[in-house]
């Protein structure tokens, strides 16, 4: 859609219009500098965290995560609920910052860049790295505000038109609303928004995309789009998502983590060796429906 | 077990005993009840002492009775029937006609009697001009911020500095409505515009609505001069009353119209007064002797009951509470805004969110004192923009700011105490709105990389803005009530419609206390201060009325 040169110059002068007060802003760094460097050497990993533990108060949610997520695939993250899949993936856009209780110790490295570095700006690096949640939330904007939002946050100059319909037919939505962009977002079904959600994430161009269950609220057609999508996705983009469904893990993703209950990553490795053939017993277990 | 329950429900289910819970919740409906029926009762008590109804002809009962209460009832009870939300279009416009000229008489006693058209005009061009020059460099991308904050502030400081002076000093001067037309009825048509745009989802349709809301103001403007009503007075009751009346029933009309024939509903009642008007005075039916009537409200106040009037008193209230959202508005939010979205959960916002609940409960006698002891007498020779701590050591003249407008029972200080009065009451109703916006939709923002400004105003202040909207004008409706505070600081029992700012205050409230005080004769007690309260209620009511509409829109939206 745009080059790198583009997408990074509009971040700053985007910082330059906003409230020089704020304090998010933490002293200027250019996640994407690093970032396009990371990939451009050999090595394909784009994200790496070393030894991230979290707590919530005084809770650890999770314990001494390390993993490397390659570049351009799709990693998936399982495990029962509450074992923190969604926790881990909040760190790596740092949203974990805006939770009060949240305290995250440990390295998570974009590209060559350690984003828990005292110079990086959370809200740069969420600009190269979007987010889909795991309960849809479209603002209740019209659909092509929706769509555009990351846009003009970013300051982003682009064929909007052209934007909004990519972003959409991506997601598995345009022919659903291209009679209606400029209804409410919250007039769309829950399937509807959370591809509308999808489309929002995707649509200022992220180079990493994290998706928290994006199709636990779809029915299967609406699902198999989703999987397409992502399975696109992928060519162009780094895409880590949870599920709590196996056989989607075992279908769309090259990389598989496994959390189990207590916060503890168990096995990482290629999709089909854990479904096939895992180390751990425990992961066998919940695989194959024992226990979780 | 499985054997048994064939058996069981052959003989029925049996029944649950639920005495407990019907006698609590008939202490409840009692408790509910008894609160309604007192504030009832005191409305019905002084509204029989204001209006007086039983000393009209029992003629003038049965006729209106026939003409107006019979059809309305059969044309709300047939709307009622028929479903699909005539019923609600029926009330809601009766509502719309019943409380906007209320609102249209407001801003017009505005503009007859305390702010000349071709002031506020100028001031309105002063601030139209950095408006229009804010939007513009929004547009454009070259510049940075701080420019762009630089050249706003230069455009605001110098429009407000020469152009009012050079408007004013214009040798040729249009007539006084068609500058009313301009300074209200512009944007007024502009707001219809835009939303006719938004409702109907066209832009073409936008325009026909704001060029028709225009040339509706300039038509009711130039009927009203060359008529009796006065071309000021026109223009203001098309403004406020007619543009939104019409947009609605426009509205009605095209996007519902199976909820067309509650448009029926305000054509009988209105139908049925005039026709009731005309039949009583043509058999010649006597009204009620009311005391609440048309000279009352519009004339100047006085010593004998007679001819005691509330206008003077109107007006300083209408002026106080545009004092008041002036000042307790951008405040509260303000702040409401800063400690929901930007203090953190520390020890520290916890003691001012706490301060700030008890400051709420203080009583308006305190609130007068602080008003006293600070604005009135503090302040008195005004601002110190230079202070004589400052300026006396280096020789120089201490400079100090508006004088005349701080000091003993001013209009100014009057409205700056009321503002404190219900600054509280804002900033926990605000939060309170800020606080119900979904973090979901906070976390969606900041996940697109929104920086915290961004978010706030993006996705935070839109939610939140009818809630914050509805919690200010609860306030302001305390604030139109209260007495003390404004005694406090010095207000004089006789005044004058205030003119400026730093006029003797004057309120209605106020008006009553001195009624009952100081001219407390027996027709002061049984008739001028009812009809006066009634008056006070009306303005209050007519104002919450706002807030509840804007409540209950947002409640359906969510
Ligand atoms: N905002 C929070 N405050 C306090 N504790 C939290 C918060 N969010 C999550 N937790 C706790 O952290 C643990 C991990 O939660 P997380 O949401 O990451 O689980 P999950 O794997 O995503 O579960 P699910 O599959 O149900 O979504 C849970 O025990 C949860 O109670
Ligand atoms: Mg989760």
């Amino acid at each position: 859609m745009k080059s790198e040169d583009t997408t990074s110059q509009a971040v700053e002068e985007q910082e330059d219009m906003s409230d020089p007060t704020d304090d998010d802003m933490l002293i200027q760094t250019d996640v994407s500098d690093s970032v396009s460097a990371g990939s451009s050497t050999v090595t394909d990993t784009v994200v790496e965290a070393k030894d991230i533990n979290v707590w919530y108060d005084d809770d650890q949610a999770l314990h001494d995560i390390s993993l490397a997520i390659p570049e351009r695939q799709v990693t998936a993250m399982i495990g029962p609920s509450g074992c923190g899949k969604s926790t881990f993936l909040r760190c790596i856009n740092r949203m974990n910052d805006l939770i009060d209780a949240a305290r995250v110790d440990g390295e998570l490295y974009l590209g060559d860049k350690n984003v828990y570095d005292a110079d990086v700006d959370p809200v740069a690096l969420r600009r190269r790295v979007g987010m889909v949640f795991q309960k849809p939330n479209p603002f209740p904007k019209s659909i092509r505000e929706n769509v555009l939002y990351g846009l003009k946050v970013q300051g982003i100059d682009a064929d909007y038109d052209k934007v909004v319909e990519e972003s959409l037919r991506k997601a598995a939505l345009w022919d659903e609303v291209k009679d209606r962009l400029d209804e409410s977002g919250l007039e769309l079904s829950g399937g509807q928004q959370q591809r509308l959600c999808i489309a929002r994430a995707i649509a200022p161009d992220p180079e990493v995309i994290l998706m928290d269950e994006p199709a636990s609220a779809l029915d299967p057609i609406a699902t198999s789009q989703i999987e397409d999508l992502i399975a696109d996705l992928a060519e162009q983009y780094t895409v880590v998502i949870v599920t709590h469904n196996m056989q989607q893990a075992a279908r769309i993703s090259d990389k598989t983590a496994v959390f189990l209950t207590g916060g503890e990553l168990v096995e990482f490795d290629d999709t089909q060796k854990i479904f096939e053939n895992p180390e751990s017993e425990r992961v066998e277990d919940y695989i194959t429906g024992k226990f979780g | 077990m499985a054997a048994d329950s064939p058996s069981t429900v052959r003989d029925g289910f049996g029944t649950v005993s639920r005495t407990a819970g019907v006698v609590f919740r008939y202490a409840l409906l009692a408790a509910t009840l008894l609160g309604i029926l007192a504030v009832g009762i005191l409305f019905v008590y002084v509204a029989n002492d204001a209006i007086q109804p039983f000393t009209a002809d029992p003629g003038w009962h049965l006729t209106f009775f026939l003409t107006l209460v019979v059809p309305t009832l059969a044309v709300g009870y047939s709307l009622s029937g028929r479903g699909e939300g005539s019923l609600r279009v029926g009330l809601e416009s009766l509502g719309l006609l019943a409380v906007m000229p209320l609102f249209a008489g407001g801003v017009a006693v505005l503009f007859l009697s305390i702010l000349p058209a071709l002031v506020v005009f100028s001031f309105a061009v002063a601030l139209a001009i950095p408006l229009a020059a804010i939007v513009a460099l929004q547009r454009t991308r070259q510049v940075g911020f701080v420019a762009k904050l630089v050249a706003a502030a230069v455009v605001t400081v110098a429009s407000l500095l020469f152009v009012p002076n050079f408007i004013q000093n214009v040798p040729v001067i249009p007539v006084e409505w068609l500058l009313v037309a301009l300074t209200i009825g512009a944007p007024t048509a502009a707001i219809a515009g835009a939303y006719a745009a938004a409702s109907w989802n066209d832009r073409r349709v936008g325009r026909i609505a704001a060029l028709a809301a225009l040339g509706g103001v300039l038509v009711g403007g130039l009927v009203g001069s060359l008529t009796g009503v006065g071309g000021i007075a026109a223009t203001v009751l098309a403004t406020v009353a007619g543009v939104p009346v019409g947009l609605y029933v426009a509205t009605v009309v095209d996007q519902h119209p199976t909820r067309r024939e509650g448009l029926l509903l305000p054509l009988v009642v209105l139908g049925g007064m005039l026709l009731g008007a005309f039949l009583v005075r043509t058999v010649g039916f006597a009204g009620p002797a009311s005391w609440l009537d048309w000279a009352f409200v519009t004339s100047d106040n006085s010593f004998s009951a007679e001819s005691a009037g509330i206008y003077p008193a109107l007006a300083g209230s209408i002026m106080l509470m545009l004092i008041v959202s002036l000042a307790s508005f951008p405040i509260g939010i303000g702040a409401a805004v800063y400690l929901e979205e930007y203090a953190g959960n520390s020890r520290l916002t916890r003691l001012i969110e706490v301060n700030i609940a008890n400051l709420a409960g203080v009583p308006s006698v305190v609130y007068g004192l602080l008003g006293l002891g600070l604005l009135a007498r503090m302040l008195e020779d005004g601002l110190p923009v230079f202070p004589a701590v400052v300026a006396d050591p280096l020789g120089l003249e201490p400079i100090r700011v508006g004088g005349d407008l701080f000091g003993i029972g001013t209009v100014f200080v009057g409205g700056l105490t009321l503002s404190l009065l219900i600054l509280p009451i804002v900033i926990i109703s605000s939060q309170e709105a800020i606080r119900s916006v979904p973090p979901s939709q906070r976390q969606a923002s900041y996940g697109m990389g929104a920086t915290r400004w961004q978010t706030v105003k993006n996705v935070v202040l839109p939610k939140a803005f009818p809630g914050i909207l509805t919690g200010t004008i609860l306030a302001l409706g305390r604030a139109i009530g209260e007495t003390a505070p404004l005694l406090v600081i010095g207000a004089p029992n006789e005044f004058g419609i205030p003119q400026e700012l730093s006029s003797r205050v004057g309120a209605m409230p106020l008006q009553i206390y001195a009624w009952a005080t100081t001219s407390g004769t027996e027709e002061f007690y049984t008739k001028v201060i009812p009809a006066g309260v009634v008056v006070l209620l009306v303005a209050m009511l007519a104002m919450n009325s706002v807030a509840i509409v804007l409540r209950n829109r947002y409640r359906q939206r969510n």
